[in-house]
């Protein structure tokens, strides 16, 4: 069961991490004018796939504890909790404190809050290819 | 001809007395300055300063500062936080879009000079004097505020009541 959460958590990283490119790359075209604002230092290609990642694996842990904690209702109670917490987790870019010489940062939330669901979207989308026998094991 | 020594003594005497009248060094303000501030909470810079700045070290008591700074231009580095700094809570934006300060007098001091003159934030005007030194083209210069003094939320007790201001502003001569 520790592969198949691995590589659930490996997969809902990766494609999370492609939607949060793409989701940036759309914010730049439709918001960026003469380079600003520009929020690369902060939101780039490696920190999408390195947070991503991490999420993604987070959740396999912690879908993996709530599975041995609370047996067959640990599934819902690890999707209420990633829920709660991806929507929780909105509230850093709405209070993170950026470097002063970035402009338009009133703009960074409409970037990254957005991205704070991507893992967890991920993470449902994919269940049926990994947990499909997932208790009968 | 005699009728006409007193007009033309008159016109010497003011002629050559306008050469006496000593301006001091006009500077334009260099695009690399910062206007900051800092306090335990909150801290962060303006970017629009703008203003006329005539100074010469030889001829301090024609020097002078008239400067202002666009409140909006206020960046706290989280944006809900310039949202609600530049609110009627705060500097009230809307009402009163400028810092402004103008000197009156500048004098030397052993560290460097000294600018007295009217602060005028959130449209309260107090007599405010700012610490500076001047090298290499630029103006150094630190001092507080009192946020209580300029009526800036005054019942807000979270907010640090002091605010350190510190400037760096190059120039070159205009």
């Amino acid at each position: 069961m520790v592969k198949r959460l691995f590589f659930w958590g490996i997969t809902a990283g990766i494609l999370s991490a492609v939607a949060s490119i793409i989701y940036n790359k759309i914010f730049t075209f439709a918001f960026t004018y003469k380079g600003i604002p520009d929020f690369s230092r902060i939101i780039n290609i490696p920190v999408l796939i390195g947070t991503n990642l991490i999420a993604g694996l987070l959740a396999a842990g912690g879908f993996w504890a709530a599975l041995r904690l609370f047996k067959k209702n640990g599934e819902l109670i690890f999707n209420i909790l990633f829920s709660i917490l991806s929507f929780a987790s909105i509230l850093s870019p709405i209070s993170a404190k950026l470097p002063l010489d970035l402009k338009n940062i009133e703009l960074f939330p409409l970037l990254a809050i957005p991205m704070h669901f991507f893992p967890v979207i991920a993470w449902f989308t994919i269940r049926p290819f990994f947990a499909g026998n997932l208790y009968s094991r | 001809m005699k009728k006409m020594i007193y007009p033309f003594m008159a016109l010497l005497i003011i002629s050559s007395s306008a050469f006496t009248i000593i301006k001091s060094q006009d500077w334009k303000i260099g695009e690399n300055y910062t206007v900051k501030f800092t306090s335990s909470d909150p801290s962060g810079v303006f970017t629009g300063l703008k203003g006329t700045v005539n100074f010469d070290e030889k001829n301090l008591g024609t020097s002078k500062f008239d400067v202002t700074v666009d409140v909006a231009s206020i960046n706290t580095g989280n944006g809900m936080q310039n949202t609600h700094a530049k609110s009627a809570q705060w500097f009230d934006v809307e009402k009163y879009p400028s810092i402004k300060f103008t000197s009156s007098a500048i004098t030397k001091t052993a560290t460097g000079y000294e600018a007295k003159g009217t602060l005028d934030i959130h449209g309260v005007q107090k007599e405010a004097v700012v610490p500076f030194t001047f090298q290499n083209n630029t103006f150094t210069g630190s001092f507080d505020v009192n946020r209580d003094d300029f009526n800036l939320n005054p019942s807000n007790g979270k907010a640090a009541k002091i605010i350190k201001v510190e400037l760096v502003v190059p120039v070159t001569k205009a």
